[in-house]
């Protein structure tokens, strides 16, 4: 296994003071933190290959060209898919709702049913929401249980309903469940549904295959998983993407146009309108290469470890009470907890002053902090490089929330 | 500046004119932070153009929950004329009198936009 300790030092930012104190970095979840090979990445293709794609016949056109396709092909072999199944996008929140906008508005129609979960990120909520109020389908969503999991039964029960969609997460980002989406995923075929899986908290943590899901939509985020921010991917199948109608239209995704009318490129032009973010392409490729030579067996063995670790400790501290499940072999990425006694965007400020980022409020799941009977928490949240004493550091630094508040 | 000076954390703790109030002259409006939860509630008794009395309720963070309290006490005996007449930033300065780091303004603007709501009834 890696030592995070010596890993670290790829990380530039992670040498850095806040409030005068060397920085703890706990807040992965909303956005990891960049190796430095990956920003020389990124640095490297503006100042030595820079161009447009798919135009022009020179040489920094073809480069930059051939470089798009090379990141497609890692993001592919990477994930498990085809490279005309990789679809580049600004971020999960953009995947998820191209699937919505798409195929959503196309397919669904009044009476209809989706079926989502409560444990949802915001942004596989609301395109639903969105889809359901211009068709006039309506979103089911599915409950947890009291240990933080899934509730499958409730979720059988809804697939009942042959709801034409289904959408859920492979991880929680509030409660770091996860989900068994590829039971999942064959108990909502079966029921006819087409799948859509957000994987934007999944793919940092854990080998990742869609293929091995076998879900029609998967979504995920560099940004989380060491690339640049404004680069995402959504893969889907080749079997539901090619009549699908394309999301933005423009230059880069026709075939031909004329006065009147336009055809569309093939696989995956069509879903790429527009100039890429060739940059980020080439940033979340090298964030790849650098995930594959940690290994996502040990990349996943760490999270665990640090889950683990987490827990027991959190667990010693007094009116802290935590989310999720207690076991971590079905967690990962994240433990959040209510301090009682004490708001989460107080708790969060004063760990700020100790030097210590965490991420507080409701982490865009509303309802799920509704139905836990909560407003806000706070969320502790890893990656690669946070070691143990990352959190004995904030379980520290949560002396202080004791000392001012007296709770 | 550390945000959980004595005085913020006094006001907290010990909140300033908290409750209601009805009848004839009173004037109350609520709002959210849906983000957060927080939610602040404020009551102003006016009579011939003054803000006699002052209660509020509400829910929130140490900052919202010092900030509203800091504002009762500011806003009582005060003209409707002179509150009106005061930007957000002078509310803050003076009404509230301590300020936090951008990622906490929605807090202690909260009452800030309860008050103004009220006034503009």
């Amino acid at each position: 296994m890696f030592d995070p300790k010596v890993l670290r030092r790829d990380f530039p930012i992670l040498t850095r003071e806040v409030k005068g104190k060397p920085l703890v970095y706990l807040d992965s979840a909303a956005t990891s933190q960049k190796p430095r090979e990956v920003l020389l990445a990124e640095k490297e293709y503006y100042e030595q290959h820079n161009a447009n794609v798919h135009r022009g016949a020179h040489t920094l056109g073809d480069e930059a060209t051939q470089l798009l396709a090379k990141a497609r092909q890692t993001v592919a072999r990477f994930v498990g898919v085809r490279e005309g199944e990789v679809i580049f996008v600004r971020n999960t929140t953009e995947a998820l709702n191209l699937v919505a906008y798409t195929w959503g508005l196309d397919n669904l129609k009044q009476g209809d049913t989706m079926v989502t979960t409560v444990m949802e990120h915001h942004s596989n909520l609301v395109p639903w929401q969105e889809v359901a109020r211009r068709t006039g389908a309506k979103v089911e969503v599915v409950g947890v249980t009291s240990e933080g999991l899934l509730d499958l039964a409730e979720y059988q029960q809804k697939l009942t309903l042959a709801p034409k969609l289904v959408a859920f997460g492979h991880v929680s980002n509030a409660l770091g469940t996860i989900n068994p989406v590829k039971k999942m995923t064959k108990m909502a075929h079966k029921a006819g549904a087409v799948v859509v899986v957000d994987g934007a908290q999944a793919v940092p943590h854990m080998g990742v295959k869609v293929n091995q899901i076998g879900c029609d939509f998967y979504a995920f985020s560099g940004h989380k998983m060491l690339g640049p921010m404004g680069i995402g991917v959504l893969v889907g199948r080749r079997e539901i993407l090619d009549p699908m109608s394309p999301f933005l239209t423009g230059g880069g995704m026709i075939n031909e146009v004329t006065r009147e009318n336009s055809t569309w490129a093939d696989l995956p032009d069509k879903f790429e309108a527009g100039t890429p973010n060739v940059a980020g392409a080439v940033g979340l490729a090298s964030a790849i290469d650098y995930l594959e030579r940690l290994g996502m067996e040990e990349v996943r063995g760490h999270d665990k470890q640090i889950v683990e670790y987490a827990l027991q400790e959190f667990y010693k501290v007094r009116n802290l009470v935590i989310l999720g499940p207690k076991d971590a072999n079905y967690r990962s990425g994240s433990v959040s907890f209510e301090y009682q006694g004490v708001h989460a965007h107080d708790v969060a400020t004063i760990l700020d002053s100790e030097g210590v980022a965490v991420r507080s409020g409701h982490h865009c799941t509303m309802p799920l902090h509704k139905s836990m009977g909560i407003t806000a928490s706070v969320r502790a949240s890893f990656n690669v490089y946070t070691t143990k004493e990352d959190i004995k550091k904030l379980v520290e630094a949560l002396q202080k929330v004791k000392t001012v508040f007296g709770k | 500046m550390d945000l959980y000076r004595e005085d913020v954390l006094d006001h907290y703790e010990h909140p300033r004119n908290q409750g209601e109030l009805t009848g004839e002259g009173v004037e109350s409006a609520r709002d959210s932070n849906a983000s957060c939860g927080d939610m602040v509630q404020f009551y102003l008794k006016i009579k011939k153009g003054r803000i006699e009395e002052v209660k509020w309720k509400g829910i929130g963070c140490a900052i919202t929950t010092a900030a509203a309290s800091k504002l009762s006490e500011y806003l009582r005996g005060r003209t409707l004329q002179e509150i009106r007449k005061m930007s957000e930033e002078d509310l803050l300065s003076k009404g509230i009198g301590f300020t936090v780091n951008p990622g906490r303004m929605k807090c202690l603007m909260l009452p800030v936009a309860v008050v103004r709501k009220v006034l503009d009834r």
